[in-house]
C-alpha cells in the first residue's frame, strides 16, 4: 500500500515538475538560450500569490488566468527590450544572453526581497486530506499535480495542433527551415518568451501549494527546472513529461525511505546518471 | 494573341547584380551578377567553398547583402526580411536540408502550404505527393528518421508547397547515392517541364550540366564563366581548372 501511494505522490508531484519545466524548454528550444531568471519569475508569482490569498481570502486558483494574462505582456517587453537586441549577435549571443538573464533574475530576487522578505511562506489553502481506498490523497497535490498537467497538456495541443504552435515548434526543431516557410523567426521568439514566462508565473501559483517558497529559492528552480529539461532532452517537449514524472516518482520514493536530506539532491543525481549512460535524453528513447 | 511581347514583359525570374555579401569583416561574395530565365533551370556550379551557399543565402535574405540588387520577378526583394523573401515567392531548399526531425513528413508539407493560397493547398499536395510517391508513403513518420534520398525529397516537396515562382536548391545531390541523385535529377527535369524557374547550386559539372540550360560557374566569390551547357563543355578544360579539378 504504502508504495501505491508513494507512486499516486510521485506522479502527481511529477505533474507540477512538467508544468515547472516547460517554460524553460520552450525559451531554450526557440531562443536557444537558457533562461535564468525562469525561477525568480516562477518564485514572484508564488509569493505574490501568498500576498493575495492572505489580504483578499479568495481561493488562489482565480489567480491563474491572471498570472497567465499578465506574464504574457511582462514576458514579451522583457524580450523586446533585453533580449532581442542580442539576436543579431551571432556567437557572443549565447554568453550575453546568460549574463543578461542572470542579471534580470537578480533584479527579480532583490524586488522580491524588499516587498516580501526573506523568509519562507505557504499557503494554508487546500490542506485537506481525501482517503480513497487507504490511500491519503492530499488535496493540494493534487490540485497542483492535475492542474499543471492539464495546462501542459494544452501546451503540447497548441504546439501539434494549431497553425501558431505547429509554427513555434517548426522554428524550435530548425530555424532555418522554419524561415523558409516563411515563419517570422523574430516573432517567434517573443511568443515563446512571452508563453515561456506565462507558465512560469502558473508554475509558481501552482508550487506555492504544495511547497513553503521564499525570494532565495528562485536559483533552486531555476536548476531544477533545467535538471529536468536536460533529463527529456534539451528543446524536447515530450521528454520532459517523462523526465518530470520520473523525476517526482524518484523523489517521492527516495524521500520516504531515505529521508529528505537525500531527497534534495535526487535531481542532481539523476542528471549526473543520464548525462552519462543517455545523453541525448529520455524524449528518443521512448520514441 | 499579342505578335510581340510589351518591352517590360518580364523574361528573367531572377536578377543579381553586383551583390556584396560576407560576414563580419570576411566578404565573400564579390560583385556577383547573374540570371535566372523563366521556366529554364540555371545551374551554377563552384567547387568546396566557392560561395554558392553564400551566394543563395544572401538571395533568400538569410545572409544580408552588403551592395548589389536582387530582383524577384521585377521586384527589388535584397535587404528584405527572409520570411518575406520566402513569401514572395522563393523556394529554397537549403544545403543541409534543414529538416524538422522530430516532425513528420507531412507537417513538413502543411508547414510549407501555409505560403499556398488556402484554395489550391489541396491540389498541390497531390502534385507534389505525385512528384515524390517515396515520401507519399511516410507521411507519418519522422523526418530526422528517413534515408538521405527520402530527407532531400522532403525539403523539395516543402519547397515545393510553398508555391514558389523559383526555386533554390543548394546541392541536393550532396551525400546521396548515385542512384538517388539520379531521380532527385529527373525530378528537377519534371519540374522544368512543368514551367518552374530553377537556380540550382552543385559541384559536379557533369550531373548540373545534364538538366541545366545555363551555367555559371563561381570561384573565391566571383562568377568567372557563364555560358550554355554545350559552350562549357567546349571550353571543358578551362571549366574544370575553374572547378578545381
Ligand atoms: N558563417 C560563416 N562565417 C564565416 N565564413 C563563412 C561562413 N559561412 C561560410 N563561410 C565561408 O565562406 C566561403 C564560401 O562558403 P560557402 O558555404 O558559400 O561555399 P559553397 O560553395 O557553398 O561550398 P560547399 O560546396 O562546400 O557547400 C567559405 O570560405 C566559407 O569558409
Ligand atoms: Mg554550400
Amino acid at each position: 500500500m504504502i508504495v501505491l501511494q508513494l507512486v499516486v505522490n510521485g506522479v502527481l508531484l511529477g505533474g507540477t515538475y512538467i508544468l515547472l519545466a516547460q517554460g524553460l524548454n520552450l525559451v531554450f528550444g526557440v531562443m536557444g538560450i537558457v533562461n535564468l531568471a525562469h525561477g525568480s519569475i516562477i518564485t514572484v508569482a508564488g509569493l505574490f500569490t501568498y500576498w493575495f490569498v492572505t489580504h483578499t481570502d479568495q481561493s488562489p486558483l482565480w489567480l491563474i488566468p491572471c498570472v497567465f494574462v499578465a506574464m504574457l505582456a511582462v514576458g514579451a517587453v522583457l524580450q523586446r527590450l533585453l533580449l532581442e537586441p542580442l539576436a543579431k549577435l551571432g556567437t557572443r549571443r549565447e554568453l550575453l544572453s546568460l549574463m543578461v538573464t542572470f542579471g534580470l533574475s537578480y533584479v527579480i530576487v532583490e524586488t522580491a526581497l524588499n516587498f516580501f522578505g526573506s523568509q519562507y511562506v505557504s499557503l494554508p489553502n487546500l490542506q485537506e486530506t481525501w482517503s480513497v481506498g487507504g490511500l491519503a490523497i492530499n488535496e493540494a497535490l493534487v490540485a497542483a499535480g492535475v492542474l499543471g498537467a492539464l495546462i501542459s497538456g494544452c501546451l503540447h495541443v497548441w504546439l501539434h495542433y494549431t497553425p501558431s504552435g505547429k509554427a513555434l515548434l517548426a522554428t524550435s526543431q530548425n530555424a532555418t527551415g522554419a524561415v523558409t516557410c516563411g515563419i517570422d523567426v523574430r516573432r517567434m521568439r517573443g511568443i515563446s518568451f512571452a508563453i515561456g514566462s506565462a507558465l512560469a508565473g502558473i508554475a509558481g501559483v501552482l508550487l506555492i501549494l504544495i511547497l513553503p517558497l521564499s525570494a532565495p529559492t528562485a536559483d533552486t528552480l531555476t536548476i531544477l527546472s533545467f535538471v529536468i529539461v536536460a533529463l527529456g532532452g534539451l528543446g524536447d517537449y515530450k521528454g520532459a513529461v517523462y523526465a518530470g514524472l520520473l523525476l517526482g516518482l524518484v523523489q517521492s520514493g527516495v524521500g520516504y525511505y531515505l529521508g529528505g536530506d537525500v531527497e534534495v539532491v535526487v535531481p542532481y543525481l539523476l542528471l549526473i546518471t543520464f548525462m552519462v549512460l543517455r545523453p541525448q535524453g529520455l524524449g528518443q528513447a521512448a520514441r | 494573341m499579342s505578335a510581340s511581347a510589351s518591352p517590360s514583359a518580364e523574361t528573367d525570374a531572377l536578377r543579381v547584380e553586383n551583390l556584396v555579401a560576407g560576414f563580419g569583416d570576411l566578404t565573400i561574395l564579390h560583385d556577383v551578377s547573374l540570371t535566372v530565365p523563366i521556366g529554364k533551370v540555371t545551374v551554377l556550379l563552384g567547387a568546396n567553398g566557392a560561395g554558392k551557399t553564400t551566394l543563395l543565402r544572401a538571395i533568400t535574405g538569410l545572409v544580408t547583402p552588403r551592395a548589389g540588387r536582387v530582383t524577384l520577378f521585377g521586384k527589388e526583394i535584397a535587404g528584405q526580411a527572409p520570411h518575406l523573401i520566402a513569401r514572395a515567392g522563393i523556394g529554397h531548399v537549403p544545403s543541409g536540408r534543414e529538416l524538422f526531425p522530430r516532425m513528420p513528413v507531412s507537417a513538413h508539407l502543411d508547414l510549407g502550404g501555409r505560403l499556398c493560397p488556402p484554395d489550391q493547398r489541396a491540389a498541390l499536395r497531390q502534385r507534389v505527393l505525385g512528384l515524390f510517391p517515396e515520401i507519399a508513403e511516410r507521411l507519418g513518420q519522422a523526418a530526422g528518421t528517413l534515408s538521405g534520398g527520402e530527407q532531400q525529397m522532403v525539403a523539395i516537396a516543402r519547397a515545393l508547397m510553398t508555391n514558389p515562382r523559383l526555386l533554390l536548391l543548394d546541392e541536393p545531390s550532396a551525400g546521396l547515392a548515385p542512384k538517388v541523385v539520379l531521380s532527385v535529377f529527373q525530378t528537377l527535369a519534371k519540374l522544368q517541364d512543368q514551367g518552374m524557374s530553377v537556380l540550382l547550386a552543385e559541384q559536379s559539372m557533369t550531373f548540373g550540366l545534364s538538366v541545366a540550360n545555363r551555367a555559371h560557374i563561381i570561384r573565391e566569390g566571383r562568377i568567372v564563366l557563364s555560358g550554355t551547357p554545350a559552350e562549357l563543355t567546349a571550353e571543358r578544360s578551362v571549366a574544370q581548372a575553374y572547378l578545381g579539378a
